[in-house]
């Protein structure tokens, strides 16, 4: 259980690393023009990746990277 | 829910063409609506054909609503070997089947399943159900989502949890050592969505989820201590894992990206997974991927190519292929088309959008499948 704690931790200090890389460097919504594309969009692929994670679930012991599927991109 | 093949197909054709949509499959306009067809093939001759609808509506107040539906039929041909082998027993997708021997051990075995789940939400909040249904098998699970964006909308923050519920109920053959028996299983997980420049995005995440009930094969023997004998995993699983993803976009119209995710779990079974992918232009109409996945496991720690014991390691065994250390790599590329790009009339094609793809997967393990994918979106 231990070592799930440390993931944890290790999660959220990403996710303050990140927090402190965006106080610092703002990208305006007027710039985010190729970020809004669909080539640069999550969210675009979310669907196949899901029938795909299923299949690999059938032929691989690990699981895992697809909680990202329902995230934001914070580019709108 | 246990729709017969033909009418599975009827109401995604009739979903795909009929009910109005939008302008790409990621943009959110009013509604939309696609049907993809997946075929498949693997070395061991395993066939999965795989209909799949989704219809989404937008709704007062940003509130979106979703509906999908999958209807699959999977084929194994009958083979004859000995019971617990790789060979004997084949799952494409995550539904089992059981070993057939004897007068009929050439036959092939086919099984339906159909599943459906909708979701409905806005940017911050979602909420969704999921079932399935197959012959030995009947899972459902409920999931919601926050959401919420942080300065200036450069930081997005998600936290996720889903529970499910699955009854098993296996069909009895000379095989089958376990009667009714369920599974349940929690999941959290968080992801955090940054921009970094006007170019560059990164996610990172993590997943934890936790597994209790059945978890092995009801069909399956082990050759342990001279004989076979059920194979028995667990009742209980941790996993977790950590990834993060990059997205560049490139100059001439393209986009890099890559990932690397790390999983491990209390059954003592590491992996780590490389994806690269790279988005191309042709036109402003035409859409080509190229992909790259690698991927190593190390195997669980009651594994055994051998067992002496018939009590296995610690009382468990397993004849499972995917608890054995392997690496696999997988190969693809996909083509997505505007079909307004051939300046027909009326101008409908302008709303269709066409994918084809093939994808080739093989492992270490001498397995190897051809994954062949053909979609049809319709955006109005």
């Amino acid at each position: 259980m231990r070592r799930f704690l440390c993931l944890g931790l290790g999660l959220a200090a990403l996710a303050g690393l990140a927090a402190g890389v965006a106080g610092c460097a703002a990208v305006r919504p007027y710039e985010r023009e190729y970020l809004s594309d669909r080539i640069m969009s999550y969210e675009a692929d979310s669907r196949s990746e899901r029938v795909e994670q299923k299949w690999l679930e059938a032929r691989e012991g690990s699981t895992g990277g697809a909680a990202g599927a329902g995230g934001g991109c914070a580019c709108n | 829910m246990q729709l017969k093949p033909r009418l599975a197909v009827l109401v995604s054709l009739v979903a795909a063409s009929v009910l109005p949509v939008s302008a790409s499959p990621d943009e959110v306009d009013d509604q939309d609506a696609s049907y993809t067809f997946r075929n498949f093939g693997d070395s061991d001759h395993v066939h999965v054909m795989s209909h799949f609808g989704r219809y989404a509506m937008d709704l007062r107040g940003g509130t979106r609503f979703f509906l999908q539906f999958n209807h699959e039929t999977v084929t194994v041909p009958g083979v004859e070997a000995a019971a617990g082998t790789q060979e004997a027993v084949d799952a494409i997708t995550t539904a089992s089947r059981p070993i057939r021997n004897g007068s009929d051990a050439f036959r092939s075995f086919s099984k339906d399943r159909n599943e459906f789940q909708g979701d409905i939400g806005n940017r911050r909040v979602k909420v969704g159900y999921y079932v399935s249904k197959e012959s030995d098998y009947f899972a459902q699970q409920v999931r919601t989502s926050l959401n919420r964006d942080f300065f200036q909308e450069n930081l997005n923050l998600k936290v996720g949890s889903s529970y499910g519920w699955d009854a098993i109920d296996p069909l009895q053959d000379e095989d089958t050592a376990t009667g009714k028996d369920h599974r349940t299983t929690w999941n959290w997980n968080a992801v955090a969505t940054q921009i970094l420049s006007p170019t560059l995005l990164v996610r990172v995440g993590a997943d934890l989820t936790l597994v209790h009930g059945l978890q092995h094969n009801p069909y399956r023997n082990v050759y342990a201590g001279g004989g076979p004998v059920p194979e028995r995993h667990p009742d209980a699983r941790t996993r977790t894992d950590a990834f993060i993803r990059i997205s560049k976009y490139l100059k001439n119209r393209s986009s890099l990206r890559a990932s690397y995710v790390a999983y491990r779990d209390d059954w003592g079974l590491t992996s780590h997974t490389l994806d690269g992918r790279l988005y191309q232009y042709v036109t402003e109409d035409v859409l080509v991927r190229y992909r790259y996945r690698f991927y190593t496991q190390s195997g669980a720690d009651f594994y055994r190519e051998d067992y002496l014991d018939p009590t296995g390691v610690d009382g468990y065994r397993t004849a499972d292929y995917r608890l054995q250390p392997f690496r696999a790599h997988l190969f693809g590329a996909e083509i997505d088309m505007n079909l307004g790009l051939f300046r027909a009339r009326p101008n409908v094609l302008r709303h269709l959008h066409l994918t084809l793809g093939y994808q080739r997967y093989f492992n270490s393990g001498n397995f190897s499948a051809n994954i062949l994918e053909s979609g049809l979106s319709f955006t109005f």
